[in-house]
């Protein structure tokens, strides 16, 4: 492995004033299931290591007024033994408790996945569909608020400054009544990348008309979004098997947009559908 | 001195055991248990997390020690396979392995019965489906996981 | 949409390396003066368990506990030749080594024992030897080798088996390719999604016939081992090469199944003896795993009128049948 220093951050101050001095010269380490294998693999070569996972105020999950915050040094396990999480945002629940292994689960950390912007990440097609919010430090502008659907911009690029942390995510309290899925297709049942996954919000309102719809898939696009003109077409309308299948049509053909053909869009297109209409017929009943 | 070379000190506690030693920045937990505190009961199977052969117990919680930079164990407790049982007197999940037949190499083993003490700490009665996703991150491919589930299901004491 | 299915795999497998090529084992049992048995030999246990069939076999025929032997082996220096561990042989052809080795110790320790007590009718028991119609005439094991030992005799054997078969004839393939053939069925039953290609294997049921399972727990384990490592090669494991680089070069993408991806596993070990094996024994290594994948893709078809004839039947495979044929 290749040579770098460590330093181990113990106040939130200590490791902005580090970051700030070393810039892109060094990398930030929380639970390094990522990290790790890509310093041995020498993708990266960064003088530095900043150890953030004693930082206190990176970690908790907290119930506020009308979001939860979940600190950036939150593992999977903690999210999925949360009960703030699992009564008030169970996909993001099901999307962590789907990655990895449990050894992975015990280190890796949400703000991890999100810094690290896999195509394949489980949490963010979850964390999208509910809008969350990035928190960000640093010395020179203190804190800041930026969407998660605006932070990444390619694969493995989150938009950070190079001096800046992520602290923590916001996601707001979702109305009452609506509810939330989350589904991942691998090809084994553990220890699995996501071959595709995909994350729906869904709200019918007393007439049985869809209120709110947010649909992400992920592992299927450079960088996962939300599929607002499939969601445009089931907003305002009473979920009809017709309905559901344009919508479904649409999600693909938006991927496809994207994406362009390659060879495995003779695959990603039809199943991609099936478990659009899978998931949103398991949110309409 | 060369860039790279200068060692930090490290101090932890393994099987119970305080640690000071002086270590490079890049060498993982895995490396140091292996070769600078002469603990190769952990194995070395893919160093990058995908196998669960070097699964040691991080402050209660089963970590692959590929995946852990030796200086983030900084204070921090950690028991390894050699911490578990004695040969005069084994540990129960050790007895039980024997009892059904549920090592064959060997090479999975000791991650095998680390993540089963973290899982059997936790939940002493697990039902067989929560064993299989406990030693999902640990790969076996002489047993197929039959009679290492079934010893992990029968544990006594 | 989920169909399930159920198939069948049959197989016959050779024990050995057949074809003329060279295929022995040889084995050293040694008894010290103070009783205690010592083996000797190249074989290697990986873990299928070779080292118990040896002590089991020695235990068997001289009565000593079989956790109290000794055993060297795979030092060159030290052991004799035993082949590779491979070709399902060992058990065959080691045993059989072992077991002239022990058998030719016991006909020494035998007729010393018998001057002693007087009565021929000897069994070898618990580090025991006594008379079977008059078992207060008996002498233990230790005192009998310490015996042979003062007056001189060989207390050290070597075994040696071969199993080497004459080759067919080129022309017409027949003759005697292999010494012996194991036999065995494995029957599977899969779930198959549709819309995804993902194959759940819900059961496997196998019949085994191994001889003699001389360690059943250790047959069983085997066979477990091998359904799972067949699971894997009919539905996850590929190796991608590019331009002759491999590019699945870790565990992370040579997809292995984990604990979470193994159906219910039902084993029954089949003994219908060989009278060249070892208390009837043949082999298991490898037709422990060769009827899986056939069994699986037999399911498949069974549950989608759809034949796989390339592996892995993964995902993207499964999903082009299926989509040809709804075509």
């Amino acid at each position: 492995m290749q040579h770098f220093e460590f330093y181990t951050a113990r106040h939130i101050e200590d490791a902005l004033t580090f970051l700030s001095e070393k810039g892109e010269r060094c990398k930030v380490i929380a639970g390094g299931t990522d990290l790790i294998p890509a310093l041995r693999k020498e993708d990266i070569h960064p003088d530095f290591v900043l150890n953030v996972l004693e930082l206190r105020s990176l970690n908790g999950i907290t119930e506020l007024n009308h979001s939860i915050r979940i600190g950036s040094t939150v593992t999977f396990t903690e999210m999925v033994e949360s009960d703030i999480l699992s009564h008030f945002f169970p996909s993001l629940v099901q999307a962590a408790a789907s990655v990895g292994s449990p050894q992975i689960r015990n280190r890796g950390t949400i703000g991890g996945n999100i810094a690290n912007a896999s195509p394949a990440a489980d949490v963010l097609p979850a964390i999208l569909a509910l809008d969350g919010e990035l928190e960000l430090e640093s010395k020179k502008l203190g804190t800041r608020r930026l969407p998660l659907s605006e932070a990444i911009v390619a694969p493995y690029r989150a938009q950070f400054r190079q001096d800046e942390i992520l602290t923590g995510i916001f996601i707001k309290k979702l109305e009452s009544g609506t509810r939330s899925a989350f589904t991942k297709l691998g090809r084994r049942n553990a220890m699995a990348r996501a071959r595709m996954n995909l994350s729906v919000i869904l709200r019918l309102n007393n007439e049985e008309v869809v209120e709110e719809l947010k649909i992400v898939p992920g592992a299927v696009m450079p960088v996962a979004k939300r599929m607002e003109r499939a969601e445009k077409m089931l907003i305002g309308k009473k979920p009809e098997t017709s309905v559901v299948e344009a919508t479904a049509t649409a999600i693909v053909e938006e991927i496809v947009e994207r994406t362009g053909v390659r060879w495995s869009t003779e695959y990603k297109v039809p199943v991609m559908k099936s478990l659009s209409k899978r998931i949103l017929g398991e949110l309409l009943t | 001195m060369l860039k790279g070379t200068k060692k930090t000190r490290l101090r932890m506690k393994v099987n119970g055991n305080p640690v000071e030693i002086m270590i490079k920045p890049t060498w993982t937990l895995l490396r140091v248990l292996r070769e600078e505190l002469s603990l190769p009961g952990t194995k070395k199977g893919c160093e990058q997390g995908d196998c669960g052969a070097c699964t040691i117990i991080l402050d209660g919680k089963a970590v692959n020690a590929c995946l852990v930079l030796a200086l983030q164990a900084e204070s921090k407790e950690i028991e390894t396979i050699e911490g578990l049982g004695t040969p005069e007197s084994l540990h129960p999940l050790q007895e039980s392995f024997l009892k059904y037949g549920a090592v064959q190499c060997g090479f999975c083993t000791p991650g095998m019965l680390m993540v089963a003490k973290a899982l059997l700490d936790k939940n002493p009665r697990p039902a067989v489906k929560e064993i299989k996703q406990g030693i999902s991150g640990n790969l076996c491919r002489c047993t197929g996981y039959v009679k290492i589930i079934k010893a992990i299901q029968n544990v006594s004491g | 949409m989920k169909k399930r299915g159920i198939g069948l795999g049959s197989i016959f497998f050779s024990i050995g390396y057949g074809f003329s090529r060279p295929d022995f084992c040889a084995a050293t049992v040694e008894i010290s003066p103070n009783g205690s048995v010592i083996g000797r030999s190249g074989e290697v246990d990986y873990g299928q368990g070779s080292d118990t069939i040896f002590c089991q076999i020695v235990a068997e025929v001289l009565g000593v506990r079989p956790d109290t032997i000794k055993l060297i082996t795979a030092d060159t220096l030290v052991t004799p030749d035993a082949g590779p561990t491979s070709a399902s042989r060992l058990t065959y052809v080691m045993g059989n080594a072992v077991l002239k080795a022990s058998q030719t110790l016991k006909k020494t320790l035998q007729s010393v024992a018998e001057g002693i007590l007087g009565e021929k009718d000897l069994l070898f028991v618990d580090e025991e030897v006594y008379s079977e119609t008059h078992p207060e005439k008996h002498i233990s094991f230790k005192v009998l080798a310490k015996e042979c030992h003062n007056r001189e005799l060989p207390m050290v054997e070597t075994g040696w088996h071969e199993i080497t078969t004459e080759d067919v004839d080129p022309e017409t393939g027949q003759g005697n390719a292999y010494a012996t053939y194991a036999y065995a069925t494995q029957l599977a039953e899969v779930e198959v999604d549709t819309e995804t290609g993902k194959v759940e294997v819900l059961r496997i049921v196998a019949a085994t016939d191994v001889g003699k399972a001389i360690n059943p727990s250790n047959v069983e384990a085997q066979i477990e081992g091998g359904i799972v490592m067949g699971l894997g090669y009919a539905l996850t494991e590929e190796i991608k090469l590019d331009r002759g680089y491999i590019q699945t070069k870790s565990l992370g993408d040579y997809m292995i199944p984990t604990s979470m991806d193994i159906p219910y596993i039902e084993t029954h070990i089949i003994e219908i003896p060989v009278s060249t094996g070892p208390y009837g024994a043949k082999g298991v290594g490898e037709p422990a795993l060769i009827p899986t994948a056939p069994a699986i893709l037999n399911a498949i078809a069974n549950a989608l009128d759809v034949r796989v004839t390339d592996l892995p039947a993964n995902l993207e495979n499964l999903h082009r049948l299926i989509r040809e044929k709804g075509d």
